[in-house]
């Protein structure tokens, strides 16, 4: 793994700016890494092995997501809305998970740990630098019961709702009264009083962009076969839904 | 696990903790200690004590009980120059100095230690001179039983930097005494700045190994230093000469003689015209005449640090203003107040 010196650096340039959670998002995802023994999760080797799962989307997320390379679209990434500054890290390979916990008395320690430092900002950025782990955090072994259906691969279940009509994978769905429904139907959503419409340039297509918006630059458009091999190699597992 | 039980069913159960008598005026101490097994005799002892019911503990495999849990925050605690002995009584142990010397405190890992709940430990505070067995803090356990992660998590943040609490034995300094003034170097009124100098000096048991006059003169003080400094002096303290007045060359002498770093000025009453310079690593401190009136100064705030090894900065004078406020008592207690102790 790199040094948490350069792991801060590119969180921040990643995230957009140096903050305190990068700090502890970083720590977290050192020490994460270090108790499930992968000393690289980045390494294509173990990018595979490792699940993460967050609780909050603050800064921290973004900085342990950046160390570990765990990404939402690639399912090794898992938002769980507690809104706890914590994170638990599964090795998939031997089960070991660790929930790393960041205190709330860290917080109140900020002054001790950086006495002289202006701006709480500052201070807490240096202080999270400077306090132990066994400050910083406390941990919990925990067990993940990973279901197979969020495992990271191929979508290998799909459901049809059956108000609305629209395909739910990954056994999203919700049995209501013996009716598979998905959950906006079953439950409600975030969304409200949905209407679907018609926009402007409907058919726009980059292809389209590419010709009629910059009429003077020469695009390369990759032919119909070229597309298909670049598909085979990236997603030679992965099935891939018909248009 | 914490079980009640009643005092009549207890025989042959073991004793949870110590149980304290007190018999006013006669006697208070332990009457029965921990893990006495109780026999018939004792029920109307215990009785007669008050209790009508004792703890049975049953420790999990994650529990530990309050003396097992003194004595990992003890020796987690404990750095260099302290040390701890015996028993827990009533689940508290005392930390003693090993030698005499300066207590140094790490207040951010101490803090840190206290936020973990169920533990504590209260020190005296950091910079007080201590002599070997003193007490210098004590900790303990605050449940009779708890869980042995956080007892282990506190004992891991006491020794982030090998213990929070640790004694730095003084060296014993060979000290070059300048008394500045033309006033005394020209026989106008009697010296009465080295006797306070030396007293302050032996008393942290190094010596004054040299004493020179010199005028309000800065060539002729920084003479003086580098003299001190051929016949072996490791510490220079310079007297007077230190405030605003056209004749206050001290300073300027100090510089002359090849300082590297000179820091004027203390956040200390009495003692804001202190000085602390450096040739090289030999220290020079540049004592104020308010010395000369005030039974304890900065100068009593800085010497034992710098006699422990300490570099001090500007930084550290600054630091010494909350609680750098002489009360100027008519009878002086220092240490036993509150001057100097809030850095």
């Amino acid at each position: 793994m790199k040094s948490f010196e350069e792991l801060l650096a590119s969180s921040a340039k990643a995230h957009g700016h140096l903050c305190p959670g990068q700090a502890v998002g970083v720590r977290m995802a050192m020490l994460g890494c270090r108790l499930i023994g992968l000393e690289d999760p980045t390494e294509h080797s173990q990018i595979k092995k490792l699940l993460v799962y967050v609780e909050m989307d603050r800064c921290a997320a973004d900085a342990i997501a950046h160390v570990t390379g765990v990404k939402l679209g690639r399912r090794s990434l898992k938002f769980m809305d507690y809104g706890i500054m914590a994170a638990t890290f599964v090795n998939v390979k031997t089960g070991s998970a660790f929930r790393v916990l960041s205190t709330e008395e860290a917080r109140d320690l900020v002054p001790l740990y950086a006495p002289g430092v202006k701006g709480k900002a500052s201070q807490q950025l240096e202080a999270y630098q400077r306090m132990p782990d066994s400050v910083l955090f406390r941990v919990q072994q925990v067990r993940i019961p990973v279901k197979d259906c969020d495992l990271p691969g191929p979508t290998r279940y799909k459901a049809i709702c059956s108000r609305c009509g629209q395909v739910v994978r990954d056994r999203r769905e919700v049995l209501v009264n013996g009716e598979v429904l998905c959950k906006p139907c079953a439950h409600g959503a975030y969304f409200k009083e949905a209407k679907e419409i018609t926009w402007p340039e409907m058919n726009w297509t980059p292809a389209s962009a590419g010709v009629s918006r910059e009429p003077h630059r020469k695009r390369h458009l990759p032919d119909p076969v070229e597309i298909k091999e670049k598909r085979e190699i990236l997603h030679s597992n992965v099935e891939i839904p018909p248009h | 696990m914490i079980k009640k039980i009643k005092v009549q069913d207890a025989v042959g159960t073991k004793l949870a903790h110590d149980i304290t008598e007190i018999r006013p005026g006669e006697f208070k101490g332990p009457a029965f200690r921990k893990d006495h097994t109780v026999c018939d005799g004792d029920i109307c002892h215990l009785q007669r004590l008050g209790k009508d019911h004792l703890y049975v503990l049953e420790l999990d495999e994650d529990e530990i009980h309050e003396n097992d849990a003194a004595v990992i925050l003890a020796d987690a605690l404990a750095g260099e120059g302290v040390t701890w002995n015996g028993e827990p009584r009533e689940g508290k142990i005392k930390l003693l100095a090993k030698w005499d010397g300066l207590l140094a405190v790490d207040t951010a890992a101490l803090a840190a230690f206290n936020m973990v709940e169920e533990v504590m430990c209260a020190t005296l505070h950091r910079y007080t001179l201590v002599k070997a067995g003193e007490m210098v803090a004590a900790t303990r356990a605050i449940p009779l039983l708890m869980k042995r992660v956080p007892i282990e998590r506190a004992a891991a943040i006491a020794k982030q930097n090998g213990g929070v609490l640790s004694v730095k034995p003084l060296r014993r300094a060979k000290v070059g005494l300048i008394i500045t003034g033309n006033e005394i170097y020209h026989g106008r009124i009697k010296d009465r700045f080295a006797p306070i100098l030396m007293e302050k000096v032996t008393s942290l048991k190094s010596d004054v190994t040299a004493v020179e006059f010199t005028a309000d003169d800065s060539e002729m003080i920084s003479k003086a230093i580098r003299s001190h400094l051929s016949t072996g002096c490791d510490l220079v303290l310079l007297s007077g000469g230190m405030s605003v007045d056209p004749d206050d060359v001290t300073r300027h002498g100090i510089r002359l003689a090849g300082a590297t770093e000179v820091h004027y000025g203390s956040a200390v009453l009495p003692g804001a015209m202190f000085l602390v310079a450096y040739l090289g690593e030999l220290p020079v401190l540049g004592v104020p005449a308010c010395a000369l009136y005030h039974k304890t100064t900065i100068l009593d705030l800085v010497l034992p640090r710098i006699l422990a090894g300490e570099h001090v900065t500007r930084t550290e004078l600054a630091f010494l203003g909350h609680g750098g406020l002489c009360r100027d008592c008519e009878e002086c207690i220092y240490p036993h107040c509150p001057f100097g102790k809030g850095t």
